[in-house]
């Protein structure tokens, strides 16, 4: 009876080793398969989902730390739903990506067209302001007080302009349009103060 | 060929015009018609001969 209970107790312990071990390769290839799966976009996840990337990352680090203490089974059954966490993840950065890509080219694409009108209008005014400048009487219309704020904002405006080429060269193509659009709004005012009306 | 400034104004000259009344009307100083007869030297000779219809650039 005593002999019956040890060799029970010895069959348990040696199919639980070896469920232990048959889990083993599985357990280690979801891991791999998971990082793997996440190392093809890490870098666009860091820059349009860095919180569900840090999520993700916690999880398989969880997973990774059961794996070390020889949980198989836990990381097993795991493993499907971290799987398809990082799945989402995946097309949720593809979506983001997709929509700076488009918002970035729309903004190039304006920056284009701005870029090309407003040295014209910098041209035509700055033209103005000199040939005003040595004018001996003022045209109708012009008083000197309006003329003294055309010429501060026409300095301001040829240095935000500056200011925003530099911002479209250093890639923030967005904020520099957003810039863009204020400086010619604001050369449109000064082309109106100076009775220049536009061609167009 | 340099493209035409959008922003480049325009005056159309009318009977009776002159370069000295035109440059009055846009810069308020007549004597500043020189300017306007050096921007439109392509189509002007003469600073004292503009024809009705002439489209002179005001720089």
């Amino acid at each position: 009876m005593r002999f019956a209970k040890v060799f029970v107790a010895l069959a348990a312990t040696t199919m639980m080793l070896i469920g232990c071990a048959s889990q083993k390769e599985p357990a280690e290839k979801a891991v791999a398969q998971i990082e793997s799966s996440v190392a093809e976009f890490r870098a666009d996840a860091e820059k349009y989902a860095a919180d569900e990337l840090k999520s993700v990352d916690e999880s398989i680090t969880k997973l990774k730390n059961s794996l070390a203490s020889k949980d198989y089974s836990m990381v097993v059954k795991a493993a499907p739903s971290l799987a398809s966490t990082v799945a989402s993840l995946k097309q949720t950065v593809a979506a983001k990506k997709a929509d700076a890509d488009a918002m970035i080219a729309a903004a190039t694409a304006e920056w284009g067209e701005i870029s090309a009108k407003v040295p014209q209008m910098v041209e035509a005014i700055q033209s103005r302001v000199d040939t005003l400048g040595k004018s001996r009487k003022l045209p109708s219309g012009l008083d000197k007080a309006t003329f003294d704020t055309v010429k501060t904002d026409f300095e301001s405006m040829k240095t935000e302009w500056t200011d925003a080429a530099a911002q479209f060269a250093s890639g923030q193509a967005d904020a520099a349009v957003r810039k863009a659009r204020e400086i010619k709004a604001k050369g449109e005012m000064i082309l109106a103060k100076l009775g220049m009306a536009p061609a167009a | 060929m340099a493209t035409e400034n959008p922003y480049a104004q325009y005056h159309v000259v009318k009977k009776g015009d002159t370069l000295s009344k035109i440059a009055e009307e846009y810069y308020g100083d007549k004597m500043l018609y020189p300017k306007i007869f050096e921007a439109n030297k392509d189509v002007l000779e003469d600073p004292n001969k503009i024809k009705p219809g002439q489209k002179l650039r005001i720089p």
